[in-house]
């Protein structure tokens, strides 16, 4: 990342980039816009480009083939509207993993704490699925010498899809009650707001029976 | 279902953008102070579920993907707002992460599949709920389906309405209503019918667990 840009200047500067490239229908910009995006991602650029072609090859794959040949049958086909989209395509995948591969997203994210927090447990719980799911593949392979049957997958697959809800849920939690020990959550959330009116002052006093403080009256 | 990135026109996508702005700030009101060290947990890992769903997706001729959501069962544990929030979210994560849909898609496949699909899970489910529950959940879940694939279908198929050349050669996504509509209907039909059963699994899960919210 650039020293003094932000990541949520970043986060703009790329929704910009997006919205801006949806205003082209010249491929020969997308054209050069493609190779000033290849020469500026830096070294990582031809495997940002790679995950970028894969990621679009499937539908773009059928979109342009369903076009093609319906198209064909109408006699209305353009190969510079394949070129378009393909390239636009191309480009918007381009800069997303581009923004991706530069840009810590939890970063951006932190100038709404309520979208900070959202994203921060779900990325974690994100993670925390992959390991499981990648635990419990690697433990019903080393524990088949020969291809399981059907029906033991099925089971397995059972299992393993009760037992990661649950051991899920766990983490969760544990991640839950750490954000409480840092103060996450509002636990004075529904006592009434201390506005002047309902403020005696000079001395604070707590209104609501229910709440536990350690504070005494003078 | 989710929409590829570059398929919408500017014309479709950034009022799409302003609706959904609209309702993510109706969404995330006293977000914080419905959160707490219960719902969290639950929450994070039905999104993550969601999210593992989502992935696991075919391209449909229609220019769209079919893929399980996940959306009915966010929405019958927590409600439609968190649902809409915890699926925009996972699209938003999708797209970034994988390609998976895209930034310029992201609002209208956060309002078909987080906001119409959830809240029409919970409308069936209320409505339905009194006859038979497992039936309710089912039918819930097929329509949460159902519908946002209506939706997606509808804005995909009028892309070449709204953005072409003076020649009539489309701009954005080519194929109108007569080809979209079927293409994604059809094989959502039979993808509904396997989120309703995926759905009445982890719903009989959660209530083993007293999650249940709807």
């Amino acid at each position: 990342m650039v020293r003094g840009v932000k990541a949520t200047h970043w986060l703009l500067a790329y929704f910009a980039a997006v919205v801006a490239v949806t205003f082209i229908h010249a491929p020969w910009l997308l054209v050069a816009l493609l190779v000033v995006a290849l020469a500026m991602s830096g070294r990582g650029r031809w495997k940002i480009a790679r995950r970028a072609v894969l990621a679009g090859l499937t539908f773009n794959l059928a979109v342009s083939l369903g076009y093609a040949a319906v198209a064909q049958w109408q006699g209305s086909f353009s190969a510079r509207y394949l070129m378009l989209v393909n390239l636009r395509v191309l480009l918007l995948l381009f800069l997303g993993f581009w923004f991706v591969a530069r840009v810590n997203l939890l970063e951006a994210c932190r100038f709404s704490p309520t979208l900070g927090f959202v994203v921060t447990l779900a990325a974690g719980q994100i993670g925390a699925f992959a390991r499981l799911l990648r635990d419990f593949r690697l433990a019903f392979a080393s524990r088949n010498a020969a291809a399981p049957a059907l029906q033991d997958r099925a089971r397995h697959a059972a299992a393993q899809a009760v037992q990661l809800l649950d051991k899920s849920v766990c983490m969760a939690a544990e991640t839950a009650l750490a954000m409480r020990s840092r103060g996450c959550f509002d636990d004075y959330a529904d006592l009434p707001a201390m506005t002047p009116a309902n403020q005696p002052a000079p001395v604070w006093r707590p209104r609501h029976g229910a709440v536990r403080t350690s504070y005494r009256k003078p | 279902m989710h929409i590829p990135d570059g398929f919408l026109s500017p014309q479709t996508y950034l009022p799409a953008y302003a609706a959904a702005g609209l309702a993510w700030a109706w969404a995330a009101r006293g977000l914080r102070r419905t959160l707490d060290e219960e719902t969290v947990p639950r929450l994070a890992a039905m999104t993550a579920l969601a999210y593992g769903l989502g992935l696991v997706m075919v391209p449909i001729p229609g220019g769209s993907s079919g893929h399980a959501l996940g959306v009915a069962m966010l929405a019958l544990l927590f409600g439609v707002r968190l649902a809409f929030l915890a699926y925009s979210l996972v699209l938003a994560l999708q797209s970034l992460l994988f390609g998976a849909g895209g930034i310029t898609a992201l609002a209208v496949n956060a309002l078909a599949m987080g906001l119409a699909g959830s809240a029409a899970a919970v409308l069936a489910f209320r409505g339905l709920r009194r006859l038979n529950e497992t039936a309710a959940v089912a039918a819930a879940a097929w329509l949460s389906v159902v519908l946002p694939g209506l939706l997606v279908a509808l804005a995909l198929g009028v892309q070449p309405l709204i953005a072409h050349k003076e020649d009539g050669t489309p701009l954005f996504f080519p194929f109108g209503l007569s080809i979209t509509l079927p293409a994604v209907l059809v094989p959502h039909f039979f993808i509904g019918a396997g989120e309703a059963v995926l759905t009445v699994l982890v719903w009989r899960f959660a209530k083993a667990r007293k999650w249940c919210a709807a």
